[in-house]
C-alpha cells in the first residue's frame, strides 16, 4: 500500500515558524538593537531577492529592488505602530518595490507596471537562482539546480497573481490570512487560487 | 474491493490543497485518508502534489548566492553607518 501523504504543516515546522519572528525582531529594533536591525534590513534584502527571481522573473532586478526594500525598511521600521502588522507591510513593500525597479529600467516604458505586464527575461537567464552550499555534495548541488530551474519556469506560466499567491504561501511561508492581506482578496479565494496553481504547477514540474 | 468511483475521485481531488495543509475537519481527513489508500490514481496525485509544494518551499528555505548576501551586507553597513540623514530622506 503505497504511504498517505503526510500533512506538510505538520511535518514541515520550520516552515510555520519561518516567518514568526518579524514583530519580535522589530520590537528589538525598535528599541535600538543594532543587530536586530541589521537582521531586518537582510530579510527585507532576501525576500525582495527572491521575490525578484520567483515572480517578476528578472534576476537584473535584483539589485534595485534590494536596495529599495532595505531603505524602505530602514525608513518605516521605526514608525510603524503595530509590530505584528509589520510582516504584510514588509511584503507589500518588496512588491511595490520590485515593481518601482522595473519601472525605472531604462529601457522600460515610464509607467507604472501591473504584474500582468510581468514575464520570464528574454535571454532567460537563471544562472543566479542557483544557491551555493558548499556542504552540499556536485550531485544534490546540480539536482536543487534543477529543481530550481524546473520550479522558475513553472512559475511562470502561472497568472501573475496565482504566481504572486504560490511565492507568498509556499515559497515565503506565510499563513492563507496574511497572503490575503498582502495580495488584498479573501482568505477563501486565495485557497482557491492556491489549489488551482498546485495543480498547474505539478502538470509543469511532472512534466518529461 | 471496489474500485473508487471517478466522482469520487474528483470531488477528493478538489480537497487536497486543504489536505495537504491540515485545513480539514477531522471526519474529511479520515474520508480522503481512506480513499487514498483504496484508489493508487489519487494517491499518486496526491503524492505527486505534495513534492510540488515541497519543491516550492525548498526554494524559500535555501540561502542567498555569497556574492549577493555580501552585496547586502554591504548595503546594510553603507546605510547604518550614515545614520539618521539616511531615515529623513524621502
Amino acid at each position: 500500500m503505497p504511504a498517505v501523504v503526510t500533512n506538510c504543516q505538520e511535518s514541515n515546522p520550520s516552515t510555520r515558524s519561518r516567518g514568526a519572528d518579524y514583530a519580535a525582531l522589530l520590537r528589538a529594533a525598535q528599541g535600538g538593537n543594532q543587530a536586530a536591525m541589521e537582521r531586518l534590513l537582510m530579510k527585507a534584502q532576501e525576500i525582495a531577492y527572491r521575490f525578484s527571481l520567483l515572480v517578476c522573473g528578472h534576476a537584473d532586478d535584483a539589485d534595485d529592488a534590494m536596495q529599495e526594500a532595505l531603505l524602505k525598511t530602514y525608513r518605516h521600521a521605526a514608525q510603524i505602530k503595530e509590530p505584528e502588522a509589520f510582516k504584510t507591510w514588509l511584503y507589500r513593500t518588496v512588491k511595490n518595490a520590485c515593481l518601482i525597479s522595473r519601472r525605472r529600467r531604462v529601457d522600460e516604458p515610464a509607467r507604472v507596471h501591473s504584474l500582468d505586464d510581468l514575464s520570464l527575461a528574454p535571454d532567460g537567464s537563471l544562472h543566479a537562482i542557483d544557491v551555493e552550499d558548499p556542504g552540499r555534495r556536485p550531485d544534490q548541488v546540480l539536482e536543487n539546480s534543477r529543481l530550481r530551474r524546473s520550479l522558475h519556469r513553472a512559475l511562470q506560466t502561472l497568472q501573475p497573481e496565482n504566481r504572486l499567491i504560490v511565492f507568498l504561501r509556499e515559497v515565503e511561508g506565510l499563513s492563507t490570512r496574511d497572503v490575503a492581506a498582502v495580495v488584498g482578496i479573501s482568505e477563501a479565494n486565495v485557497k482557491t487560487r492556491l489549489h488551482r496553481a498546485r495543480l498547474a504547477l505539478r502538470q509543469h514540474l511532472e512534466a518529461p | 474491493m471496489n474500485a473508487p468511483a471517478p466522482d469520487r475521485c474528483r470531488t477528493l481531488l478538489g480537497q487536497l490543497s486543504r489536505y495537504i495543509d491540515g485545513d480539514l475537519t477531522p471526519a474529511e481527513r479520515r474520508g480522503l485518508a481512506s480513499h487514498l489508500r483504496r484508489c493508487p490514481c489519487c494517491q499518486t496525485m496526491a503524492d505527486s502534489l505534495k513534492h510540488t509544494v515541497d519543491t516550492c518551499r525548498k526554494a524559500g528555505a535555501a540561502r542567498l548566492p555569497a556574492d549577493v548576501r555580501s552585496r547586502a551586507r554591504a548595503r546594510i553597513a553603507t546605510l547604518l553607518a550614515s545614520g539618521p540623514a539616511a531615515r529623513r530622506r524621502t
